[in-house]
């Protein structure tokens, strides 16, 4: 019995919460409603707390890849990249998340290929997965062309990709070897805009992929975001300028849920389905996107200040897809 | 067998320890360094969140690393939806490593609730509040209410039961063995609900790497045998000193009931503090009677002794009183392993003293399967399971 009674005490004592002195340091934090809570502990927030973020959403908001460029002998323009495959990344995708990303040229979403409407696009595709990826482009192009039937083997595998550019409008690109929905959502895929020959209106163009994370691996998304990090946009708010038409090139790419959404806060935009006519179809702050749907919305601020913009499917919204324009009283240049 | 010389018993010593550095050997050969042989699969991570509190604008999940490596706490969610919070002390938990996160959050009063946590890995856990209920904040006004449950639950029922000792008194020897066998009927139920109740609990809030039924199993195991052990001591004790048998199987059966009744307690204080029960005035009484018996049980093997006031109130307090400090444990310091340890060791208790009053029965040369002992076994289950459906 005794015996008994020490076992039992020794599994007591092994079961208690331990306390170190190291960390009784009072921490101060405001909640998102205002409320301000101490602790001795740690504070973990989604929200505010800064990580070491490889992916840099700001850079990746306004960075367009054209190509390398070379005029051939009847003179159209040839666009030539080069976009590598890999799947054995780990990167944080929120505060403390690891998960394994799948990327095109090391990011998700990969580059935002750009070209004019006739170049002649050349991708030199190489695969440096464990698995066998291919591209496929939105768009028009030879059935060869397509990234479906002809796969890409892994550890180093290639493939040239070569079409004319069009139609103008916006458009996705990502791996198609089944399972698609795998290869999506570990973040194989990409933005592909295709440029009027006579070009649009000078504006402050930005990207943004709507994108979700299942992290872990019940076929729902776990995080959701504009360009991959869960509430990046609002803890650093994209910075913009009154009067500057602001132009966003927005692609959903969430997987399993049937729908997202683009709220804008304190405004309206002129919404282009897909991108592909230049008479804007809606004028509104709420568009309903379904999977790779895309289009452009146009929009300037007349009164400066701070305003958000996420899903109004509040679920995604409260999940990372949410972010904030910084709209500052200049009357700066256009397109600075 | 005799042992000579000094050499034989080492022969003896070292026959003793040789399998057991050859079981050492092997252990460190497929665990230790350098050794790949067992590295199959990927180990996953696992979190429990064992209890959750509401308190004043703010949400608590006692959170525990109960998987087999450790884990890091990185995001806090309610109702699938991020919000930040604190982990005290901190978001690393090494095995079995408990954390509280704290939640601020405006709950509602009888909402559900589920409160999620990811770790490091993306993964993310989740536990289920049906109704939510402020938390209880010990004050003295609070812990005489659970004393005074405790009271109305334990205390009182049990002397209620006591009071039937004049009756069991006058009545015929066939009859006295049915009360006995009417005892041995409500204590075995008793048993079975204890290590229904343990099961329970283990099930819902303990971890699956604690082996929730073994563990009931090997407590109510070596709490059965430590008590038949030292039972058997006191009833030997009793010969020679002037307690007689009867009153040493009373105070086993008391003491028995005394540790079911303080699991008992437990669960009750712990669903106040969870709130997962509305402790209705209904629920008091259902409780109430279903105890009573338990005091028959006491009464019973001492209708043949000389009535002692003092004696038998003081085997109805070691029964009843851990009623309240049970309801006292539970409501303020709730433990799901505590409270599946306390259960188990009622349960073994009341095994044991189940079988010492069947064979007292036997001593007294009545069979186990006459009319009298088969009936009252009978009669004991089914009062029992009867008064159980009220609660």
């Amino acid at each position: 019995m005794i015996l008994a009674l020490a076992v039992l005490a020794g599994l007591f004592v092994a079961v208690l919460p331990s306390v170190t002195d190291a960390q009784l340091i009072e921490k101060i934090f405001v909640t998102h409603t205002g409320g301000v809570v101490k602790t001795t502990g740690e504070v973990i927030d989604p929200v505010y707390v800064e990580s070491s973020m490889e992916f840099d959403p700001m850079e990746y908001l306004r960075d367009f890849d054209y190509g390398e460029i070379s005029t051939l002998a009847d003179g159209t323009i040839l666009r030539e990249f080069t976009i590598t495959a890999e799947d054995d990344k780990i990167m944080e995708v929120a505060p403390g998340v690891f998960y394994n990303v799948w990327t095109f040229n090391g990011t998700v979403p990969g580059p935002t290929i750009r070209a004019t409407e006739g170049d002649i696009v050349r991708i030199n595709f190489i695969n440096n997965g464990s698995k066998t990826h291919t591209m496929h482009f939105h768009g028009i192009h030879p059935a060869e062309m397509d990234g479906v039937f002809e796969p890409v083997g892994p550890n180093g595998g290639k493939f040239t990709y070569e079409f004319v550019a069009g139609p103008v409008g916006v458009h996705p690109y990502h791996c198609h070897v089944m399972p698609l929905e795998e290869h999506i959502v570990h973040g194989l895929y990409g933005v592909y805009i295709v440029d009027p020959k006579e070009s649009r209106a000078p504006a402050d163009e930005m990207v943004m992929v709507l994108n979700g994370l299942d992290t872990d691996f019940d076929t729902e998304n776990n995080f959701y975001a504009a360009n991959t990090i869960p509430f990046y946009y609002q803890h650093h708010p994209i910075q913009i300028n009154t009067n500057e038409l602001i132009r966003i090139y927005v692609v959903n790419m969430v997987e399993f849920d049937p729908i997202n959404n683009f709220h804008l806060h304190g405004n309206l935009y002129h919404y282009y389905p897909t991108g592909t006519y230049s008479v804007p179809s809606f004028y509104t702050d709420m568009i309903t996107l379904s999977q790779t749907e895309r289009g452009i919305m146009e929009f300037e601020y007349i009164y400066p200040g701070k305003y958000l913009f996420h899903a109004h499917k509040v679920e995604f919204s409260e999940k990372g897809w949410t972010g904030i324009f910084l709209v500052s009283d200049e009357d700066s240049a256009v397109g600075s | 067998m005799e042992l000579g010389g000094k050499s034989s018993r080492a022969k003896m010593v070292a026959s003793g320890v040789i399998p057991f550095i050859f079981l050492v050997v092997l252990v460190v050969y497929i665990f230790g360094p350098g050794s790949d042989m067992l590295d199959l699969g990927v180990p996953l991570p696992e979190i429990t969140i064992e209890k959750i509190d509401f308190v004043d604008s703010e949400i608590i999940a006692t959170v525990r690393n109960t998987g087999p490596i450790p884990v890091e706490i990185v995001m806090a969610d309610v109702n699938d939806r991020f919000q930040p919070a604190a982990v005290e002390p901190d978001r690393f938990l090494e095995r079995y490593e408990a954390s509280k996160v704290r939640i601020p959050f405006e709950w509602n009063v009888a909402e559900p609730y589920t409160i999620g946590l990811t770790i490091q890995d993306g993964t993310r856990f989740e536990r289920d509040v049906k109704a939510a209920a402020p938390a209880l904040e010990s004050s003295l006004e609070l812990f005489a209410f659970f004393a005074l449950i405790g009271t109305y639950v334990g205390v009182i029922p049990v002397a209620i039961g006591l009071l039937w000792l004049p009756f069991i008194k006058k009545i015929s020897r066939a009859k006295y063995h049915f009360f006995l066998a009417l005892t041995a009927g409500l204590l075995l139920f008793l048993a079975i609900d204890s290590v229904e109740e343990a099961l329970a609990v283990s099930g819902e809030s303990l971890s699956d790497s604690f082996n929730g039924a073994l563990l009931v199993a090997t407590v109510v195991v070596l709490s059965f045998l430590g008590l038949y052990h030292s039972g058997e001591r006191l009833v030997g004790t009793a010969r020679k000193s002037k307690i007689s048998k009867p009153l040493a199987i009373a105070l086993m059966i008391a003491i028995g009931i005394g540790l079911h009744n303080f699991g008992e307690g437990l669960a009750i204080g712990a669903a106040i503090g969870l709130g997962s029960i509305a402790f209705s005035t209904f629920l008091i009484v259902g409780f109430a009677i279903h105890n009573t018996t338990e005091g028959i049980a006491i009464a019973a093997p001492l209708s043949r002794e000389k009535m002692m006031l003092g004696k038998l109130a003081c085997l109805g307090m070691i029964a009843g009183v851990p009623t309240i400090f049970g309801a006292w444990v539970g409501g303020f310091a709730f433990s799901p392993f505590m409270t599946v340890i306390f259960l188990s060791v009622g349960a073994g208790a009341i095994f044991q003293i189940t079988l010492v009053i069947l064979r007292w029965v036997r001593e007294n040369d009545q069979s186990l399967s006459s009319a009298p002992v088969a009936s009252g076994l009978a009669v004991g289950m089914l009062v029992m399971y009867i008064t159980s459906i009220l609660v």
